[in-house]
């Protein structure tokens, strides 16, 4: 045996535990989805007795969609999310084209202001916020949840829309001038098309932020009926408490409407999130 | 003539003038308002209450430092404390360790790592609600799928309460939010070793370094700020730590899981409507998860990343 011999089949017995490592771990990552959705499709009976359904059976999906009204719940998320990214994009496109293009006095300060807020946890104003509503007349409703959720990630938006624009080259904006723009039609027409991508990337991450926020949706929303889905999940598991191919229905539907948008939309998803990574 | 020159040149001024600030200002006015109005006010709201005693019916008194010594003599505010340190530092570490290994296997130029990679990204994706519920009915302990598969491997003695056994619920806590965040630290690491360059590691291979050592002396020193970065955001994930620990145990059993955030929302919200609420006490913790967390985005920041964000 040669030492290029040797040396092959140590390549090969190395790339062979690192894939059995890989898909050991594959499985162990994976197995609670599976399970979960192998539990959906199955008998209540069957539950415990195997892990593969013997036959498909998609009546917990309508089961638990009726009974827990999930078509309200999901809706009651997306008209929340929708309020709350919309001005959140807004306000961060408008703040973060600010900080990137304009000279003026104390800008690296108020910058600073800005960065402050998105270091502040939920749970410092989770009670404030709490009375605050109360008193503008905004708890229990969906507009007033929307709007508690705009201050820290406005901020982290602002953040990564600044960063955006600065990529984008100066020259732009100055041959617009020339051609006859005023500063609001620099922005609009010349950047704003330009800045899609970085507006696409705040979108989905504030989007999944908002469908997947749990401590203020639970405490600021009262009313069952208002409730959005993931309070709307985490109280209907008393009431299903052993009603597993229910739940596991219930929570896949739940995860549906973003795992579609991961699917579409991968690549800016994971930069968005990734990014959330330099925030504070 | 010169007069108007002299207008013009003011006119001239007045217009820069009026650019230099009211055109920032108009940018950013409509994001400074949200700011203001639901992050500023009730902040400071907060610093207030946390000097008051008030159960949210009647009106609040003062009572100075009163709510933090009444912190500092109380049981359960130091066992969640314990509880936060140990629920934090074991994230941290394995939450750091175990993705940038991965990140390096993956970062080999291996086949289908690109679909490794999907697939550990999932759990990132759902909610921490979600997962709490559904790591919830895998642990169950007469129903859950855990103590079923280990029955029928024939390794009854195994079977455990989990999330009921006061010793076991934290490390089964930590157990799930390793495996939600897997993907999610893999990525930033993975993102960081494609901007080492490749040269590094070839030249180190012509002077004989294996595996480990190109790891060790390439990979991990090229990747210091990030891996500052990542034990930064667990640190202060580990202080903030609540939804996934209230959907799945309340801070139970006997506040055995109990944390900071958990006696926070108990205090405050009554989990079981058990007693009155205390909203200045329960301020006073959430003012204590505040100072915390700042150290550590302060560190953060300090790091300097602030600049390299790139999308």
């Amino acid at each position: 045996m040669t030492a290029t011999d040797q040396y092959r089949i140590i390549q090969s017995i190395r790339q062979l535990v690192t894939y059995a490592f890989l898909i050991l771990l594959s499985i162990v990552m994976a197995f609670p989805l599976l399970w979960m959705v192998m539990t959906s499709v199955k008998e209540q009976r069957e539950v415990f007795t195997s892990f593969l359904p013997r036959q498909l059976d998609f009546s917990n999906y309508e089961r638990v969609w009726h009974a827990m009204d999930l078509p309200n719940h999901l809706g009651n998320s997306l008209y929340v999310a929708g309020i709350n990214v919309a001005i959140v994009l807004i306000t961060a496109t408008l703040a973060g084209y600010a900080f990137a293009r304009f000279q003026f006095p104390g800008r690296d300060w108020i910058f600073y202001v800005f960065l402050a807020a998105m270091m502040i946890p939920g749970q410092a104003i989770l009670i404030p916020m709490f009375q605050y509503l109360k008193s503008l007349d905004l708890l229990n409703t969906h507009v007033g949840l929307a709007l508690s959720m705009t201050g820290g990630a406005i901020s982290f938006a602002t953040f990564l829309m600044r960063a955006f624009f600065r990529t984008l080259p100066f020259e732009l904006g100055d041959a617009g001038k020339i051609d006859g723009c005023t500063e609001w039609g620099v922005f609009w027409y010349v950047y704003l098309p330009l800045a899609r991508p970085g507006i696409a990337t705040v979108l989905i991450f504030q989007f999944m932020g908002v469908w997947n926020e749990f401590m203020f949706s639970t405490t600021f929303l009262i009313s069952p009926k208002l409730k959005t889905i993931q309070p709307a999940l985490y109280q209907v598991i008393g009431r299903y408490s052993v009603d597993y191919t229910a739940l596991s229905a219930g929570l896949l539907l739940a995860i549906l409407p973003i795992l579609i948008v991961f699917l579409l939309l991968q690549k800016q998803f994971i930069k968005g999130l990734t990014a959330g990574a330099f925030k504070g | 003539m010169a007069v108007s020159t002299v207008n013009h040149k003011s006119e001239y001024l007045l217009v820069t003038q009026l650019r230099k600030y009211w055109l920032p200002a108009l940018f950013l006015a409509p994001a400074a308002f949200f700011l203001a109005a639901f992050i500023a006010v009730p902040m400071i709201q907060a610093i207030l209450l946390g000097f008051q005693r008030w159960n949210g019916i009647e009106p609040a008194t003062w009572i100075g430092l009163r709510n933090y010594e009444n912190l500092l003599q109380d049981k359960v505010f130091w066992k969640s404390m314990g509880n936060v340190v140990y629920y934090t530092v074991a994230t941290t570490v394995f939450q750091t360790t175990i993705p940038l290994l991965i990140a390096n296997i993956l970062n080999s130029g291996l086949r289908g790592s690109t679909a490794f990679r999907f697939l550990y990204f999932l759990p990132v994706i759902i909610s921490l609600t979600i997962t709490g519920l559904l790591w919830r009915m895998i642990y169950e302990p007469n129903f859950g799928v855990l103590n079923e598969l280990l029955r029928s491997l024939g390794l009854r003695d195994w079977t455990q309460l989990w999330l009921a056994d006061r010793n076991l619920v934290i490390p089964c806590i930590i157990a799930v939010s390793i495996w939600q965040s897997l993907g999610f630290f893999m990525m930033i690491f993975f993102a960081a070793m494609q901007g080492i360059p490749q040269d590094l590691y070839e030249s180190a291979s012509i002077d004989g370094a294996n595996v480990w050592h190109r790891f060790r002396f390439i990979t991990v020193p090229m990747l210091r700020s990030t891996m500052t970065v990542v034990i930064v955001l667990n640190t202060i994930g580990g202080i903030r730590a609540f939804d996934q620990i209230w959907v799945m145990t309340t801070g139970g059993p006997n506040h055995a899981s109990e944390t900071l955030g958990t006696y926070l929302y108990r205090t405050a919200f009554g989990a079981l409507g058990s007693s009155n609420p205390h909203l200045g006490y329960a301020t006073a913790i959430a003012i204590v998860i505040l100072i915390f967390s700042l150290i550590f985005s302060i560190i953060q920041i300090r790091v300097g990343q602030v600049n390299e964000v790139e999308l």
